[in-house]
């Protein structure tokens, strides 16, 4: 046993002065191995969405940070979290990245778990000196577990705050986005691409909430082949902000909240399917909502660490290291619409996300090209301070502001530096 | 022209980021696959990498050749592909079907990247050439994530 100490923690509240943020927070691997310690493996992680595993034995591998685990739906029905790791000697018990199974055999020396978790067969099991207790060699449950609406989350921390208190305020937001299906639910089984990218996970979060800014810049083309396709202009949305858009929620959450901007109707006859669609909304939740619900663009939202939703899907977000970062997207299909409304979707999802989408490659080019421009250290420091004199308190303790300020920023921030000086949960 | 010099032919355009001559090279009607599942039917409802229609893909041609992408940007003038394995599964009349494989290196400033696949081309002979009716591509990490994918496969 090595006696050597360690040292004390450096006070990480230095990583943000006011509304500067300090580089090596995307650039120091001793930064990521805290972040994994004090982040990732405390706080709950989104996981999957039950309609991922609709079937007793369905499975799909997952990441909470970099360890591998599967979520699966027993023959009891009930969902769980697995570690993905054999109880013998610690291979990969499931190497397929979905699929069915009543039992997961571990390649190495065969031992074998139920699709409940029970060790079925250790394997020549004379060989061993004593009665091996098969009970003690589950496959192991992450530490805690729990869903909202179908989406489900784990920690690996033993003790923390409930899933209700994590998610605090943002599941109004969940709300609007899964009552987009006049039956309130969704679900994730469009399947899903992955993208790679050289640079750091938080990049990921901080882009993809950030409302108008950069797009006037980086998605030209883009705003105008969607006006080409869909009849509306969307690249003068920059020249007036819009107030109370940009929200920072308590727990590091962040919101772009469009309830507040209608959207202009889009021109031309809605076809028969969207009409019935508006008719089913209607009926579900009344001519009101439902008008204001399909009149504003939905709010695009994140969920501390690593679950976003963005228009047409649930995006995850996978630290690799400190500065690669896998994102996958999972189209959320409505339940209950017309075939067609699914369709446009899909075919909406397509024309904007993946690696050969109109938009968001736009995004990750920016997240690599950010992570070579870190390197540079002369001024250490990221200015998040648009927007930072206008901001407004929110009644659920968060902070609104323009369509282009960085309020969610420095939300993130905030929330970022509390748990990283372990004075948070 | 052979099915084969026309495979070569499309590469160099694509490889040389002449994107207009190889929009060119399309009929009306077409359409261009890139399942992100290699095991997807064309008809189920599950999400493609790119699975556009004519009107999209010339929407795709003109993002690209905008000079405003900056994904492109890297890109030009650094790539080649080799077109190998090439096997006409179907000749009947002005119809062609032809399968082939690539293997395409791009030269990026942090690395080099290489992307390789099976392509399936539905041609259709016009004069001594052809027009492409459909393709689709599987690529080998198509399931896997992957970097971005700016250049036309
Ligand atoms: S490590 Fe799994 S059976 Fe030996
Ligand atoms: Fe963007």
């Amino acid at each position: 046993m090595s006696t050597e100490l360690k040292a004390p923690p450096p006070d990480y509240s230095k990583l943000v002065d006011g509304s500067r943020v300090h580089g090596s927070a995307y650039r120091d691997p001793e930064i990521f191995q805290r972040e994994l310690e004090e982040i990732w493996y405390k706080v709950w992680v989104y996981i999957g969405h039950e309609s991922e595993v609709p079937n007793p034995g369905d499975f799909v591998r997952r990441q909470i940070g970099l360890q591998p685990v599967i979520m699966v739906r027993g023959d009891d029905d009930k969902v769980r979290v697995f570690y993905n790791r054999c109880r013998h000697r610690a291979n990969l018990v499931c190497l397929a990245n979905e699929g069915n199974t009543s039992k997961f055999v571990c390649p190495y020396h065969a031992w074998s778990y139920s699709n409940t978790g029970e060790l079925l067969e250790p394997t020549f099991d004379e060989g061993y000196d004593y009665d091996l207790d098969k009970d003690q060699f589950p496959l192991v449950e992450v530490a805690r577990q729990d869903d909202y609406r179908g989406l489900v989350f784990a920690s690996v921390a033993e003790e923390g705050i409930s899933l209700t208190e994590h998610l605090g305020a943002v599941t109004e937001f969940l709300d609007l986005f899964m009552d987009l299906s006049p039956e309130g639910e969704i679900a994730l089984d469009a399947g899903s691409q992955k993208v790679r990218y050289k640079g750091n996970w938080k990049y990921m979060p901080e882009n993809s909430m950030e409302g108008d800014y950069h797009g006037p810049f980086i998605h030209k083309i883009a705003f105008e082949l969607f006006a080409r396709r869909s009849g509306l202009d969307v690249s003068t949305l920059h020249e007036e902000e819009i107030p109370d858009v940009i929200r920072s929620l308590p727990g590091g959450h962040m919101v772009e909240d469009y309830r507040g901007a209608p959207l202009a109707k889009r021109p031309g006859e809605p076809s028969p399917a969207r009409k019935e669609y508006v008719e089913q909304m209607k009926a579900r939740y009344g001519e009101e909502k439902a008008e204001q619900m399909l009149g504003t663009m939905a709010p695009l939202l994140y969920v501390f660490p690593n679950m976003i939703y963005i228009m047409t899907h649930i995006r995850t977000v996978q630290p690799i290291s400190v500065d690669e970062t896998v994102s996958a997207n999972y189209p959320v299909m409505l339940k209950g619409v017309p075939e067609e409304i699914n369709d446009n979707r899909l075919s909406d999802h397509e024309f904007m996300f993946g690696s050969a989408g109109f938009v968001s490659p736009d995004d990750v080019e920016i997240m690599e090209r950010n992570q070579v421009g870190m390197h540079a250290e002369g001024d250490d420091w990221l200015f998040i301070g648009r927007g930072e004199h206008r901001e407004k308190d929110m009644p659920d303790g968060g902070k609104s502001g323009h369509t282009m300020d960085e309020t969610h920023l420095r939300g993130f921030w905030r929330h970022y530096i509390s748990l990283m000086n372990g004075d948070a949960k | 022209m052979t099915p084969e010099h026309f495979l070569y032919h499309e590469a160099q355009l694509m490889d040389e980021a002449r994107y207009d001559e190889w929009f060119a090279l399309w009929l009306e009607g077409s359409t261009y696959w890139v399942p992100a599942d290699p095991d997807q039917d064309w008809l189920s409802r599950r999400v493609s990498i790119i699975n556009d229609d004519y009107i999209r893909l010339e929407q795709r041609v003109d993002r690209l050749k905008s000079g405003s992408v900056l994904a492109v940007e890297e890109t030009r003038g650094a790539m080649r592909r080799l077109v190998s394995n090439i096997t006409v599964t179907r000749d009947e009349g002005d119809e062609v079907s032809v399968e082939s494989n690539f293997m395409l290196g791009i030269a990026r400033s942090a690395d080099q990247q290489f992307w390789m696949g099976r392509s399936f081309h539905e041609l259709r002979r016009e004069g001594d050439t052809f027009r492409i009716a459909g393709k689709k591509v599987l690529l080998i990490n198509s399931r896997r994530e992957m970097p971005l994918l700016q250049v036309l496969i």
